[in-house]
């Protein structure tokens, strides 16, 4: 089965529950960067609501990445808020990690979460102080090919 | 192995999230290593990711700093582009102070600015949105449309081939949230606010970014002043060893980016 349409993509992963990353079953072609998004953010909507909820952000970071290599993405952040960023890899046998440094190189404390299958992956830091990081986008050697990878991001 | 069948059901058919521990990755890592890759899109932060800092230390008074200026607008489509940014921090502002009718009126300028850089069509619905939401009050809304208005335009332009005019929204943007930033500051000083405007890593990547636009992307007397106040706010924006930003320099970067600000709204 192919996805013709993005809105027939957002449909079937909306029909496959809020936290599965089912959508990806059907896929028999290489998905676009709209439809790695569209995982990330399902990964994303519990966060999004409730008490204290998360803020998603439009904007995205996207690339490629080979078995066990890493990219690193700039980010500034901002003392007294907590983000979150998930990531999405198209093939489900990707196990991807997600890792937060500081401006000196140094790994920060941070929560990972795990989605149902390991090509989606998120991670929640508060950073202690307000300047730049980098996010680490590293690919385990689960997988042969090089995986496309999107990165959306929430804060509070 | 024997595990409890009920728990395992229920995980499968709940299938979603739990803490898991930091999966292996190295404790640190040399950025000055050449091999390391870095994606290099950059994403700015809009002023409301900000603002959600700072509203943490006390409620600010944002009405003040809301722009209620007249757009002329002229040929020049990188002006335009720049005025664009900052016509969304605008709106970024109008949310936090919920102030509707400003929030209105940047609903409206939003449309004519994309009409004359030619994205009209695509934004057209998410203006409508800032304006309905604004008039229900309904701020969560109006800041959604904001923000996708923001990326809607940066990814049109992007598919347009228009690069040039993409950091200039940005730069737009970021450069009006400063602008606040640093104004409230100015008139409600606190070290630990301060922190908010330590931003010399970014101020750096912005200035890069527009250092190498081609010169014809850079046409007008404003832009002439660009560099020289990046120039100058990325040595201002670099907190101390303390970690704050003395309030001198933040009364310097508050009337640094209203001056570049003002001249790129004159003509």
């Amino acid at each position: 089965m192919r996805f013709e349409r993005p809105h027939s993509v957002l449909v079937l992963v909306l029909l496959c529950g809020f936290a599965g990353v089912r959508g990806q079953e059907v896929v028999d072609r290489k998905p676009s960067l709209d439809e790695l998004k569209l995982v990330a953010q399902q990964a994303a909507i519990p966060h999004l609501g409730g008490g204290n909820p998360f803020i998603l952000r439009e904007s995205t970071w996207s690339g490629a990445v080979e078995p066990g290599k890493a990219r690193l993405i700039q980010v500034q952040l901002f003392k007294r808020n907590d983000y979150h960023f998930w990531i999405a890899m198209p093939d489900r046998k990707a196990a991807v990690n997600l890792n937060l440094y500081n401006g000196k190189g140094e790994l920060l404390e941070a929560k990972n979460l795990s989605y149902e299958t390991p090509n989606v992956t998120s991670l929640v830091a508060s950073p202690s102080e307000t300047g730049v990081y980098y996010l680490r986008v590293s690919l385990q050697t689960t997988v042969e090919e090089t995986q496309p990878w999107t990165v959306i991001y929430a804060y509070r | 192995m024997v595990m409890n069948r009920s728990v395992l059901l229920t995980l499968a058919a709940v299938g979603f999230l739990y803490p898991v521990c930091a999966q292996e990755a190295p404790g640190r890592i040399d950025l000055n290593d050449p091999n390391l890759v870095i994606v290099e899109a950059s994403v700015i932060p809009i002023p409301l990711e900000i603002f959600s800092s700072l509203d943490k230390l006390g409620t600010q008074d944002w009405s003040k700093h809301v722009d209620e200026r007249e757009i002329r607008l002229d040929a020049n489509r990188s002006r335009t582009a720049m005025l664009f940014g900052l016509v969304v921090s605008d709106g970024f502002i109008a949310v936090q102070a919920q102030d509707k009718e400003a929030v209105r009126r940047v609903g409206r300028e939003v449309l004519r600015l994309a009409s004359s850089l030619g994205v009209a069509s695509s934004v057209e619905q998410h203006a409508n949105a800032i304006v309905n939401g604004a008039g229900q009050g309904d701020w969560p809304v109006v800041r959604k449309e904001l923000d996708k208005t923001r990326q809607t335009v940066l990814n049109k332009m992007t598919e347009l081939r228009d690069d040039e005019l993409v950091a200039l929204v940005s730069l737009g943007g970021w450069l009006g949230g400063t602008q606040a930033l640093a104004g409230v500051l100015k008139q409600n000083y606190s070290v630990e606010g301060s922190d908010l405007l330590n931003q010399p890593d970014l101020v750096k990547q912005l200035k890069k970014e527009f250092n190498t636009l081609p010169a014809r992307a850079k046409r007008g007397k404003s832009f002439t002043q660009i560099s020289q106040t990046l120039d100058h706010l990325e040595s201002l924006m670099r907190a101390d060893a303390s970690g704050a930003i003395s309030q001198g320099k933040v009364i310097e970067i508050s009337l640094s980016t209203k001056n570049l600000v003002d001249s790129i709204y004159e003509i």
